[in-house]
């Protein structure tokens, strides 16, 4: 392992050349210091570490990969501990409270006002460099990754909740994509009584923090509701959109048409289980799903899933994943370094992982500037359309304006509420009616906690 | 009095000098024997020095053989019990647990969780399926275990073996392995009563609130009987068969045989499957995890998976989480000595 070190008295040939290199640019430019505060995430940190580590959830080898690229630009290797999305809280929680070290972490949008109130997150504003990430970062990004003002994080990646349908089905049973949700339950009944499919439609209804609320959520806001407003009420009560919403979406189930597998799916699982290509529609869900359902490696009906925007003006919900630095790390300067090659630049510049993401897993990202590369607009191709689904991009909003309990700390107790009251509803234990009620009592008490 | 066995080995002209490694010969047996060696280990002609050249007595040697699994279980199965026992009565954040200092609250914990309905919900499910699949635990044990210890059915050793499997799958890959049996449409499960005829549409196990909770428990029935029929199997081996010889004399059939002989003679070993299997039982978690996670609805919440959402779940209420744990442990603590005080003392 070469190690370079560079401090005071030891600037070496290659850093010296690299300075007179950016100050000629800034001089050229105009802006004498532009030049060397445009690029540094090429910058060694002045201090010393023998490693760094990141807790993180696992997604296919994306770590090991940049980890090794990390260890290979400056030396210092780079520790891994890797968990299930749902076993990340409490891996990161039991680390943190042990008392070892973190370097860098991960977090859904829903855990991270936790993660932050819980004071695991340190803000990032006087770190080199975080106020041009900052001005390339998406509208999704920014409302999750600023926190009371302060940069709090780097997006891990971005996603839009989109329909997708089975073409094969569709055109089988003489169908169009719908284009409003009455011609949709339409639809549904025409095709079960046809015997296209025994159950039309599939949602992302498994319990969860973002799959079963999130489709709720999905389906609220693109009909114009909210949970919360802005003073933080409630948008529950009767005639409320939100609880219409959810008995129209009951009826899906009371009827026959929704798959019953939908209430254990995730989103990934939803994805496999749709392209055993049963149903006709996959309800509202994070659009990657597409490189499950048509990639021929994995999917009989690979190919022949197109996706469509929501009905009406066609608005639709995203959130961003964010990395971010632990108060736990054992360095500021070198954990910031590791935290850009995960969520930021690399040594040379590149969005190395974010472009990755986008190639590989067909993952938007928080940054204007890969969005608007050929990452995504190629990138994607072999799994979707790029245009099609940038076109709904435009249209969706962060989840957290549609539930804004997502930046308080009880939203996690209200959600496990949220999951038990609804699955109640969509498996007729109680009605739509019961669920909202339901759940306006439990906001006094979740508050409490 | 002096003892004779004691005199026997002092007249013995081959014996040691030593009083302690004459009385290593042989065990203490009875508290009496016990403080005798102890009476000639304090011997005032035994000098200090020869206290530490020989062996050491009954008494120090059990002591020093104890402190490696005394500092063990204090340091893992103590210290925690305590410490959990401390926190159930603060409130602890995440923040707080790395800092060490939380703020005590006295029995605010306790009084939240018994007035949280989805406490009380998880405890009727924990029971309702610790009730479940003990019960058919304890009676398929004895069937099979009696099925294995038929030794002229030459099969019975290879059942012996296969019967060991499910216990050596882990809970969790056990959990995925039901949930993909009970997969709706695709499932091993529905496809073979499907096959059998029994069923003419497929059965949503894990996703229907009326059969979730036996959707976890067939999954925890699986992978825990093979302890319970080990339990019995070796039981069984410690029957005399001179009974089984004299019931048959008497014109006792198989069924009053094993309702007068086996049942009787198995009665402690099923106390202590019921004691172990209901408090296995009642922290019931891995099959909730992997197969419904609590669903659907509340339906399958159990009284573990509740401390586990409580604990480390933002926002991480670990004293929740501890004081539920507690409640728990206290009722499983409770009905042990029901069952022993109910049917163990009366047996024995």
């Amino acid at each position: 392992m070469v190690r370079r070190q560079i401090g005071p008295g030891t600037l070496g040939r290659r850093d010296l050349l690299k300075s007179l290199g950016a100050l000629t640019f800034g001089a050229v430019s105009g802006f004498p210091g532009r030049g060397l505060a445009a690029n540094p995430w090429a910058d060694r940190p002045s201090t010393q570490v023998d490693k760094l580590n990141f807790v993180v959830w696992t997604y296919g080898d994306i770590y090991s990969k940049i980890a090794k690229k990390f260890t290979d630009d400056w030396g210092v290797q780079v520790d891994s501990t890797i968990s299930s999305f749902n076993d990340h809280p409490p891996k990161l929680m039991t680390m943190y409270a042990g008392n070892e070290t973190i370097d860098v972490s991960q977090s859904s949008p829903f855990s991270f006002p936790n993660f932050i109130s819980q004071g695991l997150v340190e803000p990032l504003d006087d770190l080199p460099g975080a106020k041009e990430y900052l001005a390339d970062f998406t509208e999704s990004a920014r409302q999750v990754a600023v926190w009371d003002g302060k940069l709090m994080g780097l997006p891990y990646f971005s996603t839009v909740w989109v329909w997708n349908y089975y073409s094969d089905l569709l055109e089988k049973a003489k169908l169009e994509p719908f284009k409003t949700y009455e011609e949709l339950l339409e639809q549904l009944r025409k095709a079960k009584k046809d015997k296209i499919a025994e159950y039309p439609i599939q949602w992302v209804a498994g319990v969860g923090l973002e799959q079963l609320p999130g489709t709720w959520y999905q389906l609220t806001w693109n009909r114009g509701g909210v949970f919360f407003d802005k003073s933080g009420a409630h948008q529950l009560g009767p005639g409320s959109v939100a609880r219409e919403t959810l008995k129209w979406w009951v009826a899906t189930f009371s009827e026959g048409l929704a798959d019953p597998e939908s209430l254990k799916v995730q989103f990934t699982t939803s994805a496999k289980a749709f392209s055993a290509g049963k149903n006709i529609y996959r309800g509202p869900n994070h659009h990657y799903g597409l490189n499950i359902v048509n990639d021929k490696a994995q999917s009989p009906i690979a190919g022949k899933v197109k996706v469509m925007g929501s009905p009406g003006d066609g608005r639709t919900i995203g959130d961003t994943h964010v990395y971010f630095l632990c108060s736990a790390n054992r360095d500021r300067a070198w954990a910031w370094k590791l935290l850009q090659y995960l969520g930021g630049r690399t040594k040379d510049g590149k969005y190395t992982q974010a472009e990755n993401l986008a190639r590989d897993a067909m993952l938007g990202s928080g940054f204007d500037s890969v969005m608007k590369s050929a990452a995504v607009t190629e990138g994607w191709m072999p799994w979707g359309e790029p245009d099609k689904i940038l076109d709904i991009w435009g249209k969706a909003t962060y989840v957290g304006e549609i539930c804004n309990s997502v930046y308080k700390p009880w939203h996690f107790p209200w959600t496990d509420r949220l999951n038990i009251e609804v699955q109640k509803a969509l498996t007729g234990q109680i009605t739509a009616d019961q669920c909202c009620d339901n759940l306006i009592a439990a906001i006094k008490d979740v508050q409490k906690t | 009095m002096k003892d004779p066995r004691v005199k026997l080995a002092s007249d013995d002209p081959g014996a040691s000098a030593d009083p302690n490694r004459r009385l290593m010969g042989r065990p203490a047996s009875s508290p009496g024997d016990t403080a005798r060696i102890g009476d000639e280990l304090r011997s005032p002609t035994r000098s200090p020095r020869a206290r530490f050249r020989g062996e050491p007595s009954a008494n120090r040697l059990g002591v020093v053989m104890n402190i490696p699994t005394l500092l063990t279980l204090a340091l893992v199965l103590a210290y925690p019990i305590f410490y959990a026992a401390y926190l159930s009565f603060h409130k602890v954040a995440l923040a707080d647990l790395r800092r060490g200092v939380f703020p005590f609250v006295a029995f605010d914990n306790y009084r939240r969780i018994l007035s949280d309905p989805l406490f009380i919900l998880s405890l009727k499910n924990t029971l309702v399926f610790s009730a479940v699949s003990v019960t058919a635990e304890i009676v398929l044990a004895i069937a099979i275990a009696l099925l294995i210890d038929q030794r002229q059915v030459w099969t019975s050793r290879i059942t012996q073996f296969l019967i060991l499997i499910p216990y050596a799958v882990p809970p969790i890959a056990n959990g995925l392995i039901w949930a993909f049996m009970y997969n709706f449409e695709f499932g091993f499960l529905n496809r073979i009563l499907f096959t059998l005829g029994l069923i003419h549409e497929p059965i949503n196990w894990a996703g229907n609130p009326s059969t979730a909770l036996l959707a976890l428990t067939i999954p925890y029935i699986w992978r825990t009987l093979p302890f319970a029929i080990l339990l019995v199997h070796a039981a069984l081996q410690g029957i005399n068969p001179e009974l089984y010889e004299a019931a048959n004399i008497d014109g006792a059939g198989a069924l009053q045989r094993f309702w007068h002989v086996t049942l009787p003679l198995l009665a402690p070993i099923i106390v202590v499957i019921l004691v172990l299997r209901t408090s296995f039982a009642f922290a019931v978690f891995e099959e909730v995890l992997s197969i419904t996670q609590g669903g659907p609805g509340d339906a399958t919440w159990v009284a573990a998976w509740y401390a586990y959402k409580k604990s480390f779940a933002p926002p991480f209420d670990i004293g929740v989480g501890a004081a539920s744990a507690y409640i728990l442990a206290l009722i499983v603590g409770a009905i042990a000595i029901v069952y022993v005080k109910a049917i163990y003392r009366r047996i024995t």
